[in-house]
């Protein structure tokens, strides 16, 4: 059923006031909506991939320490 | 297509008015943003001709602030209704979220009215959008004219309403029904967000 239009002055809403009830209506509407994507579940962690271990030993086989290694030549 | 996007922590919905010239599309957005208070009242883009013919479309960004922590963002457009637009009418559509069908009352509009949702078909088919599930609301405007010019609301329905979506009476030259329209097609577009696809590694 379609829903009667308001004629001017049937109420005393100034400026403003409809666009305040569509607002409050609609933060409802986004709250839910936003929760409820939130709530789906997340796509699995991304596994890094770990850098393969060279035999030689004294390589740097771990890239993490890298930059402190780095840092160590340096000094 | 609407998004949440929780990166930016934006969600952004496009809302076409469509409908036959001078149905009242571009009223309803004035009315808008006549209720708009002042912080937020951005630029109501219209292009009109000598005659207040809508010559390419209006647009009217609603910036609704941040809502559960996300900045939302409405923005409304409206299509030139004359035939002769249709390159326009396309271009507007693209990317549309949801459709507001304003269509004239007057009986003598009816084929104009038949012909323009035909046309809004048949553009959104060719953007790829289905035109049997984008969100819709039909509005019925001029009801304020007098009783032996308009068809019922029934006869309305019948005609257009094809989908039985939800329909709503307007006289949007003083503000009825407008913002009843765009709540539900807000509400009907919003239960359709969805989050950005993750991207699988």
């Amino acid at each position: 059923m379609a829903k009667e239009p308001k004629k001017k002055g049937d109420s005393e809403q100034e400026e403003g006031g409809e666009f305040d009830d569509f607002m409050a209506d609609i933060s409802q509407e986004i709250a839910k909506r936003v929760e409820s994507l939130d709530t789906k579940p997340k796509a699995p962690p991304v596994q890094r991939k770990k850098t393969p271990a060279v035999p030689d030993a004294g390589l740097i086989v771990e890239w993490p320490n890298i930059a402190d290694r780095m840092i160590e030549e340096m000094r | 297509m609407s998004v949440v996007n929780y990166g930016t922590r934006e969600i952004t919905c496009k809302i076409v008015y469509y409908g036959p010239g001078r149905s009242g599309k571009t009223t309803n957005l004035q009315h808008v943003y006549s209720q708009l208070p002042e912080e937020r009242k951005g630029k109501m883009v219209s292009l009109a001709t000598e005659t207040d013919r809508t010559l390419f479309f209006d647009f009217l960004p609603l910036d609704l602030g941040t809502i559960s922590g996300f900045a939302t963002r409405f923005q409304l457009y409206t299509v030139p209704g004359q035939v002769y637009y249709a390159a326009t009418r396309k271009l507007v559509l693209q990317g549309v979220d949801g459709v507001v069908f304003v269509a004239d009352s007057q009986s003598r509009q009816l084929a104009e009215n038949i012909e323009s949702l035909q046309d809004l078909h048949a553009n959104l088919a060719d953007e790829g959008l289905d035109p049997r599930t984008l969100p819709l609301v039909m509005q019925y405007n001029k009801r304020d004219l007098p009783p032996v010019e308009i068809s019922s609301i029934e006869e309305l329905d019948e005609m257009l309403n094809f989908r039985d979506v939800p329909y709503f009476s307007a006289t949007a030259i003083n503000g009825g029904g407008v913002f009843e329209t765009l709540r539900s097609i807000a509400s009907l577009v919003l239960s359709r967000l969805s989050a950005p696809a993750v991207k699988e590694s």
